[in-house]
């Protein structure tokens, strides 16, 4: 099948040079200005985990140093504080912690002296691995349903097809992984439990993750593919002699993957909340465990991190989103001047 | 059923078609028959099937879930019970299609040019892209679009209608199909915009010998565009045969019933209940000029709207007068102006400059006061009654509503006046307890012009009160006006495009083009004998005042 490429100058005729220069320097303004807002959003966002934290009834510090079993002698506790500048105003502690954190100091675990940047650095490979992968299975398996609507004749299996997001987004995510790994792993063997880390097994505990995930991202496709579908432009195309396959690629799928992309962006959060569980099932030291730990452990530093890191993530997925949106839709680029 | 005389194998052929969905079936036995490089019209109102026959053609129903029998053989080859897989050679290089809605007919996130190329892969001559891009470029310049650079690299939102509507039909002829099936291809257009795409079909037809299969509900268009006719209501045919004959000699009554509801083609069809008029109004719109004060009045209304690409001008120094009991059409294109002055009427839109005065009150929107109690003697009808009854409502609340916000009466009376104003628009008590939904279109605008009536106003603002309806609703809702005007000597300001309707129903107009005044008066006078170019090629571009064929069949009707 031959493939044209889509935007301006698709003859190969001169097209004015003028126009399309200054829609593009309007969009580097756009996107410096939403690059700007994402940086500000995650600044705030840690500012705020800080400020909570700081006004938390006994500072949560001194509770671990003040722990008998810790054995801290006072001079240590009075250098760990100052370290930490717990000796001084919140709001000058925020600007020195705000000032270590940008020259990418996070500062130092309180259960286990490392530092955060390395603890927060070795879960994470694991953890995006599994969120990356769930993502990219989440999608897939939308598709798949997206596709399997609008080419099965009404009836039966397409009204199952339309039904399986529902079941998949009210069955809990750790009953998907029990299953999944009584069935596949004990008694099929397909991979190992005992060496989470690898690629089968990392496999299956993405699948785990993205089977709900992908419930969401199916509901939204669906919908946008019949909306898509009642327009004209698809039967008009179909009566131009093109295959099926097209008709759904060119015709149905691009004009419906808006609403599908900003739905991808939302679910980042629910893939970061559901990794922590399935990475308990599967028994993956990932961020979820180190998040874990760091909970019952009081141990403020790690956590600060943990969520600034999660709201980073979020932001920037959904900053590249919001910079991706204009080229699958010409109807949200600047105004070009048609002439 | 038509038939003619020939040797040579005709293009289409369809024979005893029937589609039903589910247990409905909304066409039956239709047979007809399309020789090459001729046009055949199928005509018809709104549910009477005439789109489903062009898809059943197009082989377009089954993924609709509809049930079709009866046979459809195109250049001889039965294509009704063909697979899709050995049908999909046809599509496009055979059967050509130019769809009724240009704006939604293309795909909105991908260029002109991308869906042109992929058009133009379907054509098996053209194996290299240098090849494909000259089918598109020529299909493009054919179609009379001059840039086609610019309208290829363009996205569908980047054009006007009349663009759009000129692409698609330059997609339809690159694979150069035999037989083109053109559902209302201009009905979504202006008028003159109209007559440039169908005189765009007819060349191509000529030059390209394509058969045309023209499905519209404009009587006027078919017989000026046509060949044969398939006149057809409630999914079968009324009537079909050679288009001057069918018009000059209709033997059916809907045929003429049909024809006789053309506003074209009967310009005085109200004219007696018009002369009934009071004295108010003036015996003939000829010679009221003088005596009766102006009811409402424009004075160098100016209006400018600003956008990120420039200002602009909605109303440019327009200026107009209605007098008491008489009706003033503002006549335009989209884009005219039209609209916005009758906004700025309602005080819904502010004005630069200029004034608007009734009954010698000027209107001012920031006046909240002012314009509640002027809103009392002013009324708007809206264009579309689909959309402009709340769907919550049923009937009854619907034309009490504004009663009930001016606190006129107790409720007995209120219930009084309501019935008193379905009974003007001849709506039965029977409606008060249903809503929108369950109305026909012509019901709905009834429902819309007595909830405008039943404040008694003195001034109605109808806009396009009948754009949205078939001719025969058309010439009910006109019939309902004009008898309120003679009986309660109401006032109106017509808003529209069609001329034709315009000739039937108003005194005076005022033709607007780009927010400016280019030609009023006495409206019998000014379409009689317009001075302005504009004015004249309004007139030329509307089926059936302009062509000869008219002429003929208005003999033939008188």
């Amino acid at each position: 099948m031959s493939t044209t490429s889509p935007g301006a100058g698709a003859l190969g005729l001169a097209v004015t040079r003028s126009p399309l220069t200054a829609a593009r320097s309007r969009y580097a303004g756009f996107a410096l200005r939403r690059l700007a807002q994402a940086v500000l959003v995650i600044l705030l966002a840690y500012v705020l985990v800080f400020l909570v934290l700081a006004a938390i009834p006994g500072d949560p510090v001194s509770a671990q140093l003040d722990n008998p079993e810790a054995g801290y002698t006072e001079a240590e506790k009075a250098r760990i504080r100052s370290f930490y500048g717990l000796d001084k105003p919140v709001l000058v502690q925020l600007a020195l912690a705000l000032g270590r954190a940008l020259h990418g100091d996070l500062g130092i675990s309180l259960s286990t002296s490392a530092s955060v940047s390395s603890t927060i650095g070795e879960a994470l490979p694991s953890t995006l691995a599994l969120a990356s992968s769930a993502l990219v299975l989440a999608v897939l398996i939308a598709l798949a349903l997206g596709f399997a609507s609008q080419r099965l004749p009404e009836g039966r299996p397409n009204a199952l097809v339309r039904t399986l997001p529902t079941v998949f987004l009210s069955t809990p995510n750790f009953l998907i992984g029990l299953v999944l790994i009584q069935v596949l792993a004990v008694q099929l063997g397909l991979f190992s439990i005992i060496e989470p880390e690898s690629a089968g097994a990392t496999l299956f505990a993405a699948l785990t993750l993205a089977i709900p995930v992908s419930a969401q991202i199916a509901q939204v496709l669906i919908t946008a593919l019949d909306t898509t579908a009642s327009l004209d432009h698809t039967e008009v195309a179909l009566s131009r002699g093109l295959t099926p396959l097209r008709v759904f690629a060119r015709h149905l799928l691009r004009p419906s993957l808006l609403p599908t992309v900003t739905v991808c962006g939302l679910v980042v959060g629910e893939l970061l909340g559901g990794s922590l569980i399935t990475e308990t099932i599967f028994g993956r030291a990932g961020l979820g465990t180190v998040v874990q730990k760091a909970v019952s452990s009081q141990d403020v530093p790690v956590l600060q991190a943990a969520v600034v890191l999660s709201a980073a993530v979020f932001v920037l997925v959904n900053l590249v989103i919001d910079l991706v949106l204009p080229a699958l839709d010409p109807r949200l680029r600047p105004i070009q001047e048609a002439s | 059923m038509t038939s003619r005389p020939s040797s040579e194998e005709p293009l289409l052929t369809v024979e005893h078609l029937h589609v039903a969905y589910g247990r409905s079936e909304v066409v039956r036995d239709v047979s007809f028959t399309v020789p090459r490089g001729s046009t055949l019209a199928l005509i018809g109102e709104s549910g009477s099937g005439k789109s489903t026959i062009a898809r059943a053609v197009l082989r377009l129903l089954d993924r609709r879930g509809a049930h079709v029998r009866g046979s459809i053989t195109l250049r001889g080859r039965a294509i009704h019970d063909l697979p899709e897989p050995a049908l999909r050679p046809l599509r496009g290089r055979v059967l050509g299609f130019v769809p009724q809605d240009p704006g939604s007919s293309l795909n909105p996130v991908r260029t002109i040019g991308s869906q042109a190329l992929e058009a133009a892969a379907l054509v098996p001559e053209a194996s290299t892209r240098a090849a494909r891009e000259d089918l598109v470029r020529d299909a493009l310049e054919r179609v009379g679009l001059s840039d086609p650079g610019r309208i290829a690299a363009a996205y569908p939102h980047q054009l006007s209608g009349g663009q759009l509507q000129r692409v698609l039909i330059a997609l339809a002829i690159i694979p150069r199909p035999a037989l083109l099936v053109a559902d209302e291809p201009t009905s979504a257009l202006d008028v003159t915009v109209q007559k440039q795409i169908l005189d765009l079909l007819a060349s191509l037809q000529a030059e390209l010998g394509i058969g045309l299969l023209l499905i519209t509900h404009d009587l006027a268009l078919a017989a000026e565009r046509s060949q044969q006719v398939v006149v057809l209501s409630g999914g079968s045919i009324q009537e079909a045969g050679p288009t001057a004959q069918v018009f000059e000699r209709p033997h059916s009554d809907y045929t003429r019933r049909l024809q006789a509801d053309v506003p074209g083609l009967h310009p005085d069809r109200f004219a007696a209940l018009r002369a009934g008029r009071g004295d108010t109004a003036g015996g003939s719109p000829g010679d009221a000029a003088a005596g009766s004060p102006a009811r409402l009045e424009a004075d160098r209304i100016t209006r400018t709207f600003r956008t990120a690409g420039g200002d602009v001008p909605a109303l440019r120094e327009v200026s107009f007068a209605v007098r008491r009991g008489t009706t003033h059409a503002l006549v335009g294109e989209s884009g005219s102006g039209k609209t916005t002055a009758a906004r700025a009427l309602m005080g819904l839109e502010p004005l630069d400059s200029g004034r608007l005065r009734v009954d010698g009150r000027a209107i001012d929107p920031g006046d909240r006061r002012s314009l509640r109690s002027l809103r009392r003697d002013l009324q708007l009808v809206h264009q579309n009654p689909f959309t402009s009854l709340d769907p919550r409502f049923r009937v009854g609340r619907i034309v009490r509503e504004p009663l009930d916000l001016y606190g006129v009466g107790s409720a007995a009376e209120r219930r009084e006046r309501v019935r008193w104003a379905l009974d003007a628009v001849r709506l039965g008590e029977d409606l008060l307890g249903r809503r929108p939904t369950a109305l026909s279109g012509g019901q709905r605008q009834r429902v819309a012009i007595a909830r405008a009536l039943v404040l008694r106003p003195e001034v109605l603002v109808l806009d396009e009160p009948t754009s949205a309806l078939d001719v025969s609703v058309q010439a009910g809702i006109l019939e309902v006006l004009a008898t309120l005007q003679r009986d309660l000597g109401l006032t109106y300001l017509f808003i529209s495009h069609d001329l034709g309707v315009v000739r039937q129903i108003a005194d005076t107009l005022t033709v607007l083009r780009r927010g400016e005044v280019v030609e009023e008066g006495e409206a019998a006078r000014v379409l009689a004998a317009p001075q302005h170019e504009y004015t004249q090629r309004l007139l030329s571009s509307v089926p059936a005042l302009g062509g000869r064929r008219d002429e003929d069949i208005l003999e033939a009707t008188a």
